[in-house]
């Protein structure tokens, strides 16, 4: 079984904008990904949360689009429609029956032309309320809620772009004014800084000439400010830990690791570690934690792909109650450490391709997956066509890799590990853990 | 053209290309097993589903949490393969083996390159025929749900899920409980408990196998006759028979507000509502476009209301959950605490209006264009596909049903809207209800006039209780 290969055409508008096409005509949908180069780590302190505010403020209309039009105009042709925020981008996306692309094109061009001409106090008053609610439900009223955030402030210094959260702080959301949502769209909503990608069923000669028509003569920013040096040291160099006090029944670690980059085989040798260590009933932690030692009630790992200096890799686990969580989190390491230390077995490493490579052909069945993807590699390594060669990175990927990339990154002096325990516990768990810390 | 121009012309649609759902063929073996299947050239990777007419809803009282607890045991160990050995077998295939229960139905289900289906089937159904439910592994999954269940108190979403539905249903409905059962059914669960739910999902009677994918070249009637030919025909055969609804009566006949503390909450879960319909409902379609103007669509009114005009809250839905009984209707949100009391008089406030007035012309257009035209991308893989023919098979439904989805949605008026509304939303029994920190409000919302108000603190937060104390 070999995925099918994306075929696209990739150039560039006068203005700087990237267009992928890629035509597929199997089902009558087309999908539209604007991906713009900009997203959390472009925030300086003082105004962290900005980029995701501004995504709110991308569905409030524009100059031919008035507020929550975007939606209704997408909904009433069948279509569907978002947008996300991330430390390394912002994204806004439709999918849509394949005769109403234009509408799809225009309504992303209109905002990107002409969002200044709608914006207003009301609305950024309003979104900035809804964006505190998805900060409360996402976050804060959620039991180990703030994990990912305290993983990236182990794992990227003070004055690194990922330490903070992409969803920012209270404060300075409310700090945020309508200068500053005018200011960062001319900084960073420019054609010269956004990829434009078409995926489905569309003629591309016909998809060309509308992407032109609607984005064409919308200006560049010649001087889009070039992001800081985003530069780390591999490793942390010391582990560092964390208890978290909260309303939770279970304690649960959190751990994290620096990383390469996405990009750089050694992440892509991580990947299909995570699929061996805790992908599944079969996999190391599951058999160990959860199925043979009954100490945790769930674990997990995986990959958080940036391209800012490190990614992160990250994992958890759930202890049993009853047990010692210091026991859940030696077994945790160890499985970690033994992967640097003697290689997967041939079976293993042939399960976890087999169904990295039914992953990956599930994920690219869809538009909008597609879509996704080329955007995102266009956008972050400047290769698109990377979503034809990212299968085969990972099924070469051999044992010597993985063990070569698990010495390097899963080791104990670049480990960041969070422990949230319940209040009741509190007393025990924190001796344990001072001991340590 | 200038830029101006340009954008102020907005763009006219072009030809929409025909699509309909694709047609499936049935064929039923000797046992009376169905074989549907649907071939979807172009899509190699393909999904078989084993889906049976028992679900969690048609267990009894007191082994709650059975059918899921045996579904999750399955893949702990066949009579071929112990252990683990089967989900390695899958995965050597690039097979993913699935075993899930709902309320309305058990299914054993696979993903796979179409070259490698006869080989996936083959452990589906050895999954599906011979389980063994070995005690430990049985033992530490009735753990794990016991587990779950003190989580499930600490996260105010399940935890208000949970509260609703023990608020809206009579005890004897199977609804009123949480699906994968409470602290006293859960340790009767043995392996044999489980074993009889397995033998009761041996019915081919009851059974269907839906696969979809590009199966050209394939006989796949033939593959499934090799493998699933004796399907529920051995030992304890019965004969295929009607699968009554489970039951799901109203424990509400007035308004009343239940808040469930969680000191120092930011927010107030809420979901609003009342015993609901059943899929098998003969206005459906009205349903559907009733409940995307009032709480589907993205600017549904619910949804401008409470979060674009008030800022309330991050989202708001509200729908009906139809099962092969009447599951709930709920609008379903989260509201910064201050904001509890008047995010439920706006939901009251839309509850009544869709009743009391006809929906606009524009309104209906919205939702009406949207489902209809959302149709083609709801089924563009296999998975979707056959998802939509197993809960075909599942609720009973004619073999056109999909076929004529959206010309029944094509056809709804505003006053079958009304209608729909009128006969299906119940604002003289709901039931709101909370968790969130009654401290901060309780006061405002006994006087509130929404109905009874009920505090209820037992269920103490995890950091006041732990392990045995945390009871029911």
């Amino acid at each position: 079984m070999t995925a099918p290969s994306v075929r696209f055409t990739d150039g560039r508008l006068a203005n700087g904008l990237r267009l992928i096409i890629s035509e597929d005509h199997l089902a009558p949908v087309v999908a539209v990904c604007v991906r713009y180069d900009v997203g959390s780590k472009h925030e300086v302190l003082g105004k962290t949360g900005f980029a995701h505010l501004f995504e709110h403020v991308m569905f409030q209309g524009s100059g031919h689009v008035s507020k929550t039009e975007h939606a209704a105009l997408i909904q009433a042709v069948g279509g569907t429609m978002n947008g996300s925020t991330w430390l390394d981008w912002t994204n806004y996306f439709e999918t849509v029956p394949s005769h109403q692309l234009e509408l799809a094109l225009w309504l992303e061009a209109d905002r990107m032309a002409t969002l200044l001409e709608a914006l207003n106090q009301e609305n950024l008053d309003n979104q900035r309320d809804v964006v505190k609610n998805e900060k409360r439900s996402s976050y804060d009223n959620r039991p180990y809620g703030a994990w990912f955030h305290k993983l990236q402030e182990h794992l990227f210094p003070p004055e690194h772009p990922y330490h903070h959260a992409t969803i920012g702080s209270m404060d300075d959301l409310d700090a945020a004014s309508l200068e500053d949502v005018a200011a960062f769209f001319r900084t960073y909503y420019a054609p010269n800084n956004a990829v434009l990608s078409i995926v489905g069923d569309v003629e591309a000669g016909q998809a060309r000439a509308w992407a032109e028509r609607y984005f064409g003569e919308i200006p560049a920013n010649p001087a889009i400010p070039p992001l800081g040096d985003m530069t780390l040291l591999p490793i942390l160099g010391a582990e560092t830990r964390e208890v978290v006090v909260d309303r939770v029944p279970l304690p649960r670690h959190f751990f994290g690791f620096r990383a390469p980059v996405l990009g750089d085989p050694r992440f892509d040798a991580l990947e299909v570690a995570s699929q061996i260590l805790a992908g599944g009933k079969g996999s190391r932690l599951y058999r160990r934690l959860v199925r043979e030692e009954r100490i945790a009630q769930d674990v997990a790992f995986f990959s958080v792909g940036l391209v800012g200096g490190a990614s992160m890799v990250a994992g958890q686990a759930t202890v049993r109650p009853g047990v010692d969580p210091a026991v859940v989190e030696r077994a945790f390491e160890e499985e970690l450490e033994r992967l640097g230390r003697e290689p997967v077995t041939d079976d293993e490493l042939t399960r976890a391709r087999a169904l990295i490579e039914t992953y990956e052909l599930e994920a690219l069945q869809r538009v909008d997956e597609r879509a996704d993807r080329l955007s995102m590699f266009a956008a972050l390594l400047d290769d698109p066509d990377m979503i034809n060669r990212q299968l085969d990175r990972y099924l070469a990927v051999g044992a010597s890799e993985i063990q070569a990339a698990a010495a390097e990154v899963l080791r104990p002096d670049n480990r960041a590990v969070v422990t949230y325990v319940p209040a009741t516990e509190t007393a025990a768990a924190t001796t344990d853990e001072e001991t340590a810390a | 053209m200038t830029l101006g121009e340009i954008l102020a012309t907005r763009p006219s649609p072009g030809q929409p290309r025909t699509y309909d759902f694709p047609p499936f063929e049935r064929l039923i073996l000797a046992s009376g097993l169905q074989v549907l299947t649907v071939n979807l050239p172009g899509r190699p990777l393909v999904t078989a589903n084993l889906i049976v007419r028992r679900g969690a809803g048609d267990e009894p009282a007191d082994v709650a949490g059975a059918t899921i607890l045996a579904a999750r045991a399955m893949t702990e160990g066949t009579q071929r393969y112990p252990g683990v050995e089967l989900i390695e077998a899958s995965e050597r295939l690039g097979a993913t083996l699935h075993v899930d229960a709902s309320w309305d139905a058990f299914a054993v289900s696979v993903d796979v390159a179409a070259s490698r289906l006869g080989a996936a089937l083959e452990l589906l159904a050895e999954l599906a025929q011979r389980p063994t439910f070995p005690e430990p592994h049985v033992a530490r999954l009735r753990d794990e749900r016991l587990n779950d269940l003190l989580q499930v108190k600490a996260d105010p979403r399940r935890h208000v899920d949970q509260a609703f539905v023990s608020t809206i249903y009579t005890a004897d409905s199977p609804y009123a409980r949480p699906a994968a059962g409470n602290e006293e059914t859960v340790p009767r669960l043995t392996p044999d408990v489980l074993r009889g739910v397995h033998a009761s999902v041996l019915d081919p009677g009851r059974a269907a196998v839906v696969i979809g994918g590009d199966l050209t070249g394939l006989d796949v009637s033939q593959m499934v006759e090799a493998v699933l030919g004796s399907f529920g025909t051995g030992g304890d055969a019965r004969v295929a028979t009607a699968t009554p609804a489970p039951r799901a009566g109203s424990a509400v006949d007035h308004p009343i507000v239940r808040i469930y503390h969680h000191p120092g909450a930011v927010q107030t879960e809420l979901r609003i509502g009342h015993v609901g319909l059943p899929r098998r409902v003969p206005d459906f379609h009205a349903v559907q476009v009733m409940a995307a103007i009032l709480g589907g669509l993205f600017n549904s009114r619910l949804q401008m209301n409470l979060r674009e005009e008030k800022g309330y809250t991050y989202g708001v839905g509200a729908g009906f959950d139809m099962r092969r009984g009447a599951g709930p209707f709920s609008v379903r949100t989260a509201v910064q605490t201050a904001a509890t009391v008047p995010a439920i008089s706006e939901s009251l406030a839309e509850l009544n209006r869709i009743r009391e007035t006809e929906v606009t012309a524009p309104e209906l257009a919205a939702a009406r264009d949207y489902l209809v035209g959302v149709f083609p991308l709801r089924f563009e893989t296999p998975g979707a596909v056959v998802a939509a023919l197993a809960g075909q098979f599942v609720n009973e439904l004619p073999d056109n049903e999909l076929a004529r989805y959206r010309g029944e949605v094509e056809a709804v008026t505003i006053e079958r809207i009304q209608a729909a509304a009128q006969d299906h939303i119940h604002p003289d029994r709901l039931a709101i209800v909370a968790v969130g920190d009654a401290d901060a409000v309780a006061a405002e919302l006994g006087s509130a006039g929404f109905g009874e108000l009920e505090v209820v603190l037992e269920e103490l937060p995890p950091e006041a209780s732990q392990g045995e104390e945390e009871g029911e």
